[in-house]
């Protein structure tokens, strides 16, 4: 067998030689990863806000490749996974019920204007051949990495496949179980991010004429 | 001769590029990830500073036989930023001063 391909080291390969992102990645990176204290890992909202800056200022031809690259082995889907280091940025000790981090993100102006563009541009379909009622792959690409770094961080959920959700889950949501499974539905049961993810990875990301 | 004039005859000191592989640097990091690192070469034969001058003539007149007093060398006075991987065991490492940005007769 030929070496395999790894889009997503080909992805870091390319963003350590493109100046921006590798000063901006190598600027999330540092802030995720500094150990702050002996109880606190890292500090989570400088964390968020360097990855925010990278995703807002870097070209999405370098970070769509890092975060959507297509993998075909563990070792490219673990270092996909890895790409927002989840260690600081994503996970906790316990995982909270969704409506937690839901409630935070409609308390902050930037989240509640990310997540209202990521509902309006990832909303699924079922009557459309996209799977998106805006027929947009690159604009629910986009809206998607633009809530990275916020209360409703989504990741990869496992290095095995490409199901993606916020860091939650809906057990003991009590009578709020519908309103809890309608927003981490959007992430877990979501036929448009789905295909807008495949989509990318096999270059079939051009929008329908 | 102004100090003007004495740099632009050392301008043999320049920045180069070479692309690499982060294990080619022996650091002893194990990774696939690579990088461009930029490093200062070159001579600096022509005297920058008054210091230098009376090194040069110190030396020509064999008044300094038994130090070995050293020319300026061409080195970095600026690095690049910093630089940040993953290695293959899936932990992230941040190099710093690693790579020159600007190169000088010092």
């Amino acid at each position: 067998e030929v070496t395999q391909v790894n889009r997503c080291l080909d992805a870091a390969k390319a963003c350590n030689v493109d100046e921006a992102c590798q000063k901006l990645r190598t600027d999330y990176v540092s802030q995720c990863i500094r150990h702050v204290s002996r109880t606190e890992q890292c500090n989570r909202s400088k964390c968020h806000k360097a990855l925010r800056k990278f995703f807002d200022r870097v070209p999405a031809e370098y970070t769509n490749e890092l975060l959507f690259c297509p993998c075909e082995d563990t070792a490219c889907a673990e270092r996909r996974r890895q790409t927002i280091v989840p260690a600081c940025s994503y996970e906790s000790k316990e995982k909270p019920n969704c409506l937690t981090p839901l409630e935070s993100c409609k308390g902050n102006n930037i989240c509640r204007s990310r997540f209202a563009e990521f509902q309006y541009n990832c909303q699924p379909s079922l009557q459309s051949t996209t799977g998106c009622t805006r027929e947009n792959y690159a604009a629910c690409l986009l809206a998607y990495t633009g809530i990275i770094g916020s209360a409703i961080t989504p990741n990869y959920v496992d290095n095995s496949s490409s199901s993606v959700s916020p860091w939650c889950t809906c057990n003991t949501s009590g009578n709020r179980q519908e309103e809890c499974e309608n927003f981490l539905h959007l992430f877990t049961k979501n036929i448009c991010l789905q295909n807008a993810i495949h989509a990318f990875g096999n270059g079939t990301n051009l929008n329908p004429v | 001769r102004t100090i003007k004039d004495r740099k632009r005859k050392n301008k043999g000191c320049v920045l180069r590029e070479i692309h690499l592989n982060v294990t080619d640097l022996g650091l002893g990091y194990e990774t696939k990830e690579e990088l461009k690192f930029r490093y200062c070469s070159g001579s600096c034969n022509n005297p920058e500073t008054t210091y230098d001058q009376i090194l040069k003539n110190l030396t020509i007149k064999k008044r300094l036989v038994n130090d070995k007093v050293k020319q300026a060398c061409c080195r970095p006075t600026a690095f690049d930023d910093d630089l940040s991987f993953l290695d293959d065991n899936l932990v992230y490492h941040t190099l710093k001063k690693h790579s020159a940005k600007k190169c000088g007769c010092v």
